[in-house]
């Protein structure tokens, strides 16, 4: 049995006995590759399930949706499931109102390429699941077009970086779908939409992009699991994963470990070491 | 635009009330001389310092910003310091990859008894700061 009809059989079992009151996954991709979201809440419309891990979101971010309605299941790739961790670690989500489908992913492919966060992906594999359906899948080397691009970046001087970077962001139209799609961006009130007081313009001008960017990442660091699904769902163009790359990096080197890859520990900036390295302050 | 010679920067810091603040008060009362360049926020610990205001500060025209709270181990609220220090690290690596050049945010460790560290240090982040000229970039300038 291929391991969508295993999935599907799965999924029509858990609606069918009641033990989920929907299970969320993807359908079968279009001609681009990518599979859209599909939510199943009867045994019929399970039947559209694939298992296909070329689902351009992070379904994490719709458990946030629906974790009211009671238990639901998930089809979670590696960085699903880790976003689910975090989500877990700051009380977010109730690990009793979930039941995880894992499956090991090969990458969201569109138009042919691979996105570009699955191209440098170190966890395809869900870390945390009720049952894995189907075989993990290997984890792949780095894209070293990726690792090349970014050792560049940190050759540059300053004001090279600067220049490149304002170039960049200067095409920010500020419509937040970066933030609507990322599952761990979901304060209720984001720091660019609060009013009383303002914190930062809503203009689309250099300097509020830039702010909003830098701050952006740094709410995210050490909660990132640099899914990509920001990335992808800007509608300009912009690199944000470069942003995510870096402060995986800093988080990583720093305070060790990978966001959402060990549920028994809080996220790195919630905590602190007596001897975190502090070579930077005077 | 003032020239070079005569740029006189406008450096905001961020002092913690227990340490850094007293520290200044210390170097104040103490008649030690360092240069008129600092306007002073006093924060309740360094780990009230949101990001956000460092950058705020720079959007809004500081040509520099220094923050300085009490050395670790000595925070009045006992890890205040601690969780600023991880926040600050990632701060100041982001700053360093977006391109804002290096001196242009400074964090410190100056304790109430450290008058004479404050003004040295003043006087090193405003040399510094004035040798990097004006703060162009994150500045805010409405078209
Ligand atoms: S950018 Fe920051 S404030 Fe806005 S939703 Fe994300 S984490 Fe929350
Ligand atoms: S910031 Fe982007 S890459 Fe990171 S978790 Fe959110 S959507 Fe995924
Ligand atoms: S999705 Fe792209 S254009 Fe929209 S706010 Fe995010 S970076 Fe800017
Ligand atoms: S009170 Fe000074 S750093 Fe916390």
């Amino acid at each position: 049995m291929d391991r969508s009809e295993k999935l599907r059989q799965r999924a029509r079992e858990l609606l069918e006995k009641g033990e989920v009151v929907m299970v969320i996954g993807s359908g079968p991709p279009s001609d681009s590759g990518i599979s859209p979201v599909l939510f199943a809440t009867t045994p019929e419309q399970a039947e559209n399930l694939t298992a296909s891990t070329s689902c351009a979101q992070n379904l994490a971010n719709y458990l946030l949706k629906v974790r009211d309605r009671g238990k639901v299941a998930v089809v979670a790739r590696g960085c699903d499931a880790r976003s689910i961790t975090v989500l877990l670690q700051e009380n977010q989500l109730k690990r009793e109102n979930l039941y995880i489908l894992g499956i090991g992913c090969e990458g969201i492919v569109e138009n042919g390429r691979k996105s570009v966060a699955c191209a440098v992906c170190r966890h395809p594999n869900p870390l945390i699941y009720d049952e894995m359906i189907g075989e993990p899948a290997a984890v792949a080397e780095p894209d070293p077009e990726v690792s090349r691009a970014d050792a560049e970046w940190e050759q540059l001087s300053p004001d090279e970086r600067w220049e490149r970077l304002s170039a960049e962001l200067d095409r920010c139209i500020r419509c937040y779908a970066c933030r609507q799609v990322c599952p761990n961006c979901y304060c209720p009130v984001c720091f660019v939409d609060a009013s009383m007081p303002q914190l930062v313009g809503r203009t689309h001008n250099l300097s509020d992009n830039m702010v909003y960017h830098i701050i952006r990442a740094l709410h995210m660091a050490g909660r990132c699991v640099e899914c990509g699904a920001c990335h992808r769902a800007c509608p300009v163009g912009i690199d944000l994963m470069r942003f995510n790359r870096r402060v995986a990096k800093t988080v990583r080197e720093r305070f060790g470990g990978d966001a959402g890859t060990d549920l028994s520990q809080p996220p790195a900036l919630t905590v602190f070491k007596p001897d975190d390295p502090q070579e930077f302050i005077r | 635009m003032p020239d070079a010679e005569n740029f006189e920067p406008r450096i905001v810091a961020f002092l913690c009330n227990w340490c850094s603040y007293a520290g200044a008060d210390l170097a104040g009362i103490s008649r030690l001389h360092y240069p008129p360049s600092i306007r002073v926020i006093r924060v309740p610990c360094s780990g009230r310092v949101d990001p956000f205001f460092i950058l705020q500060a720079l959007q809004q025209g500081a040509d520099g910003v220094l923050v300085s709270g009490c050395h670790p181990g000595d925070c009045h609220y006992l890890t205040g310091n601690f969780v600023a220090r991880r926040r600050f690290a990632v701060l100041n690596d982001l700053l360093e990859f977006c391109g804002i050049e290096p001196g242009r945010v400074t964090f410190a460790w100056v304790s109430a008894s450290e008058g004479e560290r404050f003004a040295k240090l003043v006087t090193e982040v405003t040399e510094k700061v004035k040798k990097l000229g004006p703060n162009r970039r994150l500045k805010k300038e409405l078209p």
